[in-house]
């Protein structure tokens, strides 16, 4: 179908029945009673129960695995690299990840063999007796130290510990730096982030009579899940079923270990012809899962006197700890991003992937995006204080507009929203007045401060890989409506958007919609991740349902003695446009057209056309659409203890058409929590490889007294033409610019720069006493 | 009392009715609810006491059903999500979640619903700090609190407002 | 998972000192669990009898005893955060209490559990501490009573014997002209103290006639600050005395790193809160600074 078509009808439409309203969620009767399900609460009759061995070493190859004792204790099974019938692979960017490892261990926590038992303690006990004799190897810990050696190999077969390198080049950056009238170059360092869904990860896998296995599990896409299995299993594809029940938060990282525990799962079902039950307990989640990829970015500006950025050179470095999984794609999305949402002429980014021998990293919602984008929204700060500029006027000037072209020389021709967002939240704010008075002011013990940063996220796959889209919407003959999606619901309510859309496309109420998603035995959506749930998911619901419409519409005409242009369906009745009260009712509509042989089911494909990519020079083509945010951070710097307080923070954001404000805001809100506590709090400390804190009881995640007020937000509909009803993703982007807009404020109270997170109390402490804000005690 | 090894009879109001279990003496609460009796809106989120999904209500107050032994609630009230309302009986605050928006993947949702109905119980119009105090011990890693937070001044203010039956 | 073990519950206090006599060292006693199923979950205690307190009515109470406030072993936090005599006699260990977790955690922990096991950033230890209060255990060879300050003996270690119960804790109410304050540094709210500071001062005159200093997470028990104490006593209640007292601070700890903080931090926070306690306690006795 064409996409301008589809635009050009969505502009026309003066207003929308359900699109745009804070419509209730479809799911959120079952989640206030506690009648949801989640994965562990499929614990079937005969299950037997699987526990992880996990490595005690952060490096070291597998000398012999004896489960003599294990096996000792009563009904036991033990599972290892040896029982995998076909292919001992889950890497998802290089096939370099063994859903369990046959030769060596790379990380303090690594599976290395699974337990089987009817009952949790014996799984339990039993896991503790499995002896596992190791030849220790030495271990390389700092991606610095790991980028440079090549004696201590993570992977010996790859020869280097540099999973993946990437680059842009655009421009002339020499010539750049030397236009430039002030240049500032920081370093700046980020932790790991866990995603501590409360619901931990876990798979519940049942053999069937055929010899396949149908898997339950907490994932973001089954697909990917039932693709992973099968390949593990030795299996085609088709004998393996996938279903997502209510999945207790994901953030990306139940993308990513999704197939891993499916593949567990699936594994000691198809072993045993039994179901097996799989469910992460927190210190597994925290020891044993992925986490947001630890960075170090080197960030070199340089700007003319007025204010206009010049040139950037950027050096990316993350941490991918054992294995790669996504950290090429997240590298690239870092590298691609690391401009800022600013028009930079003259870039030069390299990005590099290093293996080192801790947990590995994986999706955590904004992939690398937060990282650079604290880099680059601190440098701004820094280069305007140098130009003697204001924050806001620095990022006035050089904001993306309609018509600029992004670091990878990509033209953005529309949809770009985001210096109206900046401009109204400068001005709702007071932003410049405070930002002057706080930094006059700097008295006290405790100091106040405003700080803005900006972001912006490529939304769907990057550089050309082509993203499509997928959903079969099916009519009852009772007028039901059925909404079938690979898209998942992970709390961020896509099915509640999918459901909305339907309704509007369709013309009836919402309730009369069911969605069917998560599972592979709808369409393949592709994954719910890059904000994309709702986005890109939603256009094969808008599509598949429009062809519906259309048959409607016909078998309309045909009731109502007129053409089917003139044919109005909506709020469950079909009429014609110049006599309202001349109507069919919806189901008679729907028996109507099944009686007269139409057919009232239909697939929505949708495949997204991308542009060129040069992965050599890193330029052309790197997403069909960004979506913008700006926020402001108010924050309180106790100088005695170093400890920050966020008080308030104001979101602009920029994502296209807002299908459902409540959920928007509700996913706004999540997601300053989660970047407050990546920027303040939430801290994973190792020694030796070893996790010290793998518990809530110290790994702090913000709480219902640490969060800030959040301001609403505003919107600036930027519409994006491919998107269903003009909207662009939404679930990242406030998490995005929230560590540096809170970094931005502290120096704002304080006058000291904070290059690294999380500013725990601590380190802001120090940091203040170095500066001699402090005198210390 | 006294009792080991094989198991203990464990007798308690659960939602209103009495309830009879034999369970083993190493069980917590939880496991109680969860495995043997079925009530699997009590959630295992950490079994530590830090992230307040395995929450019920012991006599009327929120507790931490992974820290509380089997035994010990034996002869006392216990309230879930269950025995506060149903989908054709919601109680005020559920009511106020489903509008407020104040859920969003639901697994916390049983325990913020708990909490806040033990809150109201005893406070029938808490201030904003309050509330934010009420549910500190209980995480949402989805939404920031601030939408639950809304929905239980919400719920306080129809309660007030004499919109319970 | 637990490890195995006998539940017992005694229906009296006596009952429960006879069967901890019999069941000798192997048996731990249960209050709110707290902290005890959080152990045995982690594998450090597994003890083969566990003997159930939380019924014991005996060891739940918050008394009146004219100039001192008697809290029985077995009461929760939630109801010392809700007692008015608590209020009113020791508010500074309400205040402690208020910041302590979380309203769950509270309903069922107790102040016995919170004192007996013994980690070094019990936050009730600093201000009963400052409050000179005295402990009342109970166990085969009868009646006891231990000054707070002799109660701790090392992380996780008190001098209780086998087979002793604490059932009383009685404090000295807060006089007139007295104020007292507790501080407690934390990463985020309702977390474990990074460190903790109590402070009561009396003064008169414009000079400190008395000051009790006590610290949580610094040393291996919570611990008075006696070199602090002793460059208060008797000065004038001035800033100045207080900033260069507080800083005695780092002589009366002995703190380590670990996951919540570095051995430096400590230090230097100890000081600050010390310094903070001091001063809002000098508030609250209704002292004016010189
Ligand atoms: C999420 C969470 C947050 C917490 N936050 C804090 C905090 O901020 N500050 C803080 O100080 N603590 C905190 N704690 C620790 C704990 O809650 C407290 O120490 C609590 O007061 C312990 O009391 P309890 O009744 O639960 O003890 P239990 O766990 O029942 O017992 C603790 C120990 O004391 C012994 N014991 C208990 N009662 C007696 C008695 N009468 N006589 C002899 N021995 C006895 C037990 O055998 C056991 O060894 C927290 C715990 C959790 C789970
Ligand atoms: S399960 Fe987390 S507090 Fe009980
Ligand atoms: S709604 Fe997901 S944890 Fe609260």
């Amino acid at each position: 179908m064409s996409s301008s078509s589809v635009l050009e009808e969505i502009r026309r439409a003066e207003e929308f029945l359900v699109v745009g309203k804070g419509v209730w969620r479809i799911d959120a009767l079952d989640k206030v009673t506690g009648r949801a399900r989640f994965t562990s609460d499929f614990v079937l009759k005969d299950a037997l129960h699987v526990r992880l061995v996990k490595s005690p070493i952060p490096h070291g190859r597998i000398i012999e695995i004896d489960a003599e004792r294990a096996l000792g204790l009563g009904p036991v099974r033990v599972f290892t690299a040896a029982d995998i019938p076909g292919e001992n692979q889950v890497g998802y960017a290089l096939p370099d990840q063994p859903l369990l490892p046959a030769d060596k261990v790379r990380y303090v926590g690594e599976p290395v063999a699974l337990v089987a038992a009817p009952d949790e303690d014996l799984a339990e006990k039993a896991a503790e007796l499995v002896e596992v004799r190791y030849e220790e190897l030495p271990a390389v810990f700092d991606p610095l130290e790991a980028m440079e050696r090549s004696d201590v190999l993570v992977h010996e077969d790859r020869g280097t510990n540099i999973a993946e390198m990437t680059r842009v080049r655009k421009g002339n950056v020499e010539r750049g730096f030397e236009e430039s009238d002030v240049v500032v170059e920081n370093t700046y360092r980020t932790g790991h982030q866990e995603h501590a869904p409360l619901e931990t990860e876990g798979a519940v896998a049942i053999p069937d009579t055929q010899g396949g296995v149908t898997v339950i599990a907490s994932i973001q896409y089954p697909h990917l899940c039932q693709r992973i299995t099968a390949r593990v299993l030795g299996l085609p594809h088709s004998m393996v079923r996938v279903i997502q029940p209510y999945v207790g938060g994901g953030f990306g990282g139940k993308d990513d270990m999704g197939p891993v525990v499916s593949a567990m799962a699936a594994l000691v079902a198809f072993k045993t012809g039994k179901p097996a039950v799989l469910v992460y307990s927190r210190r597994d989640s925290f020891t044993s899962t992925c986490k947001r990829d630890p960075s170090v970015v080197r960030y070199k500006t340089g700007a003319t006197r007025d204010g206009r950025l010049k040139a950037i050179e950027v050096q990316i470095i993350l941490d991918s700890g054992a294995y790669a999984n996504r950290g090429p794609y997240v590298l690239w999305r870092a590298t691609m991003h690391a401009g800022g949402p600013y028009e930079v002429p003259n870039a030069k980014v390299d990005g590099f992937l290093v293996y080192t021998n801790k947990v590995f990293e994986g999706s955590f919602r904004g992939f690398g995006n937060p990282q650079v984008q604290f880099a680059a929204e601190s440098q701004l700060d820094e280069l305007a204080e140098r130009l003697g500029m204001d924050p806001l006027e620095i990022r006035l000037k050089n904001l993306l507009r309609p018509g600029s072209r992004t670091i990878t020389d990509q033209l953005l021709e529309s949809s770009v929203g985001i210096y109206e967002a900046v401009k109204l939240l400068g001005e709702k704010t007071g932003f410049r007045a405070k930002w002057r008075e706080y930094r006059r002011e700097r008295a006290g013990r405790v100091r106040r401060g405003i700080g803005i940063a900006c972001g912006y996220h490529g939304i769907s796959t990057s550089r050309g890989v082509p993203d499509w889209s997928n959903a079969t919407v099916i009519l009852g003959r009772d007028g039901s409506v059925t909404v079938e999606t690979g898209i998942c619901e992970i709390g961020q309510g896509s099915w509640t958007a999918h459901a909305q859309i339907a309704a509007e496309v369709l013309g009836v109420p919402v309730e009369r919609v069911k969605v069917v998603g998560g599972t592979s035995d709808a369409p393949d959506t592709g994954a719910t991740h890059a904000s994309r749930g709702s986005s890109i998911g939603g256009i094969g619901v808008y599509v598949a349902a429009k062809r519906l419409r259309e048959r409607l519409a016909e078998a309309a005409a045909r009731l109502l003695e007129c053409d089917p242009s003139d044919v109005e369906i909506r709020e469950g009745r079909a009429f014609r446009r110049d006599s309202p009260d001349d109507y069919v009712e919806w189901e008679e509509l729907v028996q109507a057209a099944y009686s007269m042989g139409y057919e009232m089911s239909a697939t929505g494909y949708f495949f997204l056309p991308k542009g060129k990519f040069d992965m050599e020079r890193g330029l052309g083509y790197a997403y069909p659409a960004f979506s913008y945010i700006a926020n402001v951070a108010e924050v309180e710097v106790d100088l005695e203890t170093g400890k920050v307080r966020v008080v308030r923070v104001w979101p602009a954001l920029a994502a296209g058409r807002i299908l459902n404000p409540v959920l928007v805001e509700g996913q706004i809100e999540g997601a300053i929590a989660q970047g407050m506590g990546y920027a303040l709090t939430e801290e994973l400390k190792f020694e030796d490889g070893r996790m010290l804190n793998p518990n809530f009881t110290d790994y702090l995640i913000p709480t219902s007294l640490d969060v800030p007020e959040v301001e609403a937000p505003i919107y600036v509909e930027d519409l994006y033409e491919y998107g269903p009803f003009g909207a662009k993703g939404v679930g990242e982007m406030a998490l995005i610019p929230t560590p540096a807009a809170i970094m931005n404020a502290v120096k704002n109270a304080t006058g000291v720069r904070i290059t690294e997170i999380p500013a725990t109390p601590e380190k802001v402490y120090f940091h203040l006493k170095e500066a001699g804000v402090v005198a210390g005690e | 009392m006294r009792a080991g090894g094989g198991g203990i009879v464990v007798r308690f109001t659960l939602n209103g009715r009495e309830v009879e279990v034999t369970t083993r003496p190493n069980a917590t609460l939880l496991d109680l609810l969860r495995n043997e009796l079925k009530i699997l809106s009590v959630r295992r989120g950490c079994e530590t006491g830090e992230c307040g999904m395995c929450t019920v209500l012991v006599d009327g107050l929120p507790v931490r059903s992974c820290l509380m032994l089997a035994p010990q609630v034996d002869g006392r009230s216990v309230t879930t999500v269950e025995g506060v309302g149903d989908p054709e009986r919601l109680h005020p605050v559920q009511e106020a979640f489903v509008e407020a928006g104040a859920v969003q993947c639901g697994f916390c949702t049983p325990a913020m619903v708990l909490t806040a109905k033990a809150l109201l119980d005893r406070d029938p119009n808490p201030d904003e700090r309050t509330v934010r105090e009420a549910i500190l011990g209980v995480l949402c890693r989805c939404t920031g609190y601030a939408k639950i937070v809304r929905a239980v001044r919400l719920a306080a203010e129809r309660v007030a407002g004499g919109v319970r039956e | 998972m637990l490890p195995e073990f006998e539940y017992h519950r005694p229906a009296s206090l006596e009952e429960a000192v006879r069967l901890l006599s019999e069941l000798g060292p192997d048996a731990k006693v249960i209050a709110g669990g707290t902290d005890l199923v959080v152990k045995m979950r982690a594998g450090l205690v597994s003890p083969r009898h566990v003997v159930d307190l939380s019924r014991l009515t005996e060891i739940r109470f918050i008394r009146d005893g004219g100039d001192r406030l008697k809290i029985g072993a077995g009461t929760t936090l939630w109801e010392i955060e809700n007692s008015e005599d608590v209020a009113r006699g020791v508010p500074v260990l309400r205040e402690a209490v208020e910041e302590m977790a979380s309203w769950h955690v509270k309903t069922t922990a107790t102040i016995g559990g919170n004192l007996c096991n013994a980690s070094p950033a019990a936050d009730t230890a600093p201000p009963l501490m400052v409050h000179d209060a005295t402990l009342v255990v109970v166990g085969p060879e009868g009646r006891r009573e231990v000054p707070i300050g002799e109660f701790f003996t090392g992380p996780g270690q008190t001098v209780l014997g086998v087979g002793e119960i604490l059932v009383e804790v009685v404090v000295p109410k807060m006089r007139q002209g007295q104020g007292a304050a507790f501080e407690k540094l934390t990463v985020r709210e309702g977390a474990l103290s990074i460190a903790s500071a109590a402070a009561l001062v009396e003064i008169s005159g414009g000079r400190f006639v008395d000051a009790r200093v006590a610290l949580g997470a610094v040393a291996p028990t919570p611990i008075r600050a006696l070199k602090v104490e002793r460059a208060l006593k008797g000065r004038p209640a001035t800033r100045e005395v207080l900033r260069s007292a507080s800083r005695e601070a780092k002589a009366d700890i002995k703190p380590i790193t670990d996951v919540r903080g570095s051995r430096e931090y400590r230090e230097e926070m100890s000081v600050v809160l010390v310094r903070r306690a001091l001063e809002r306690a000098v508030e609250r006795a209704g002292g004016v600074w010189a």
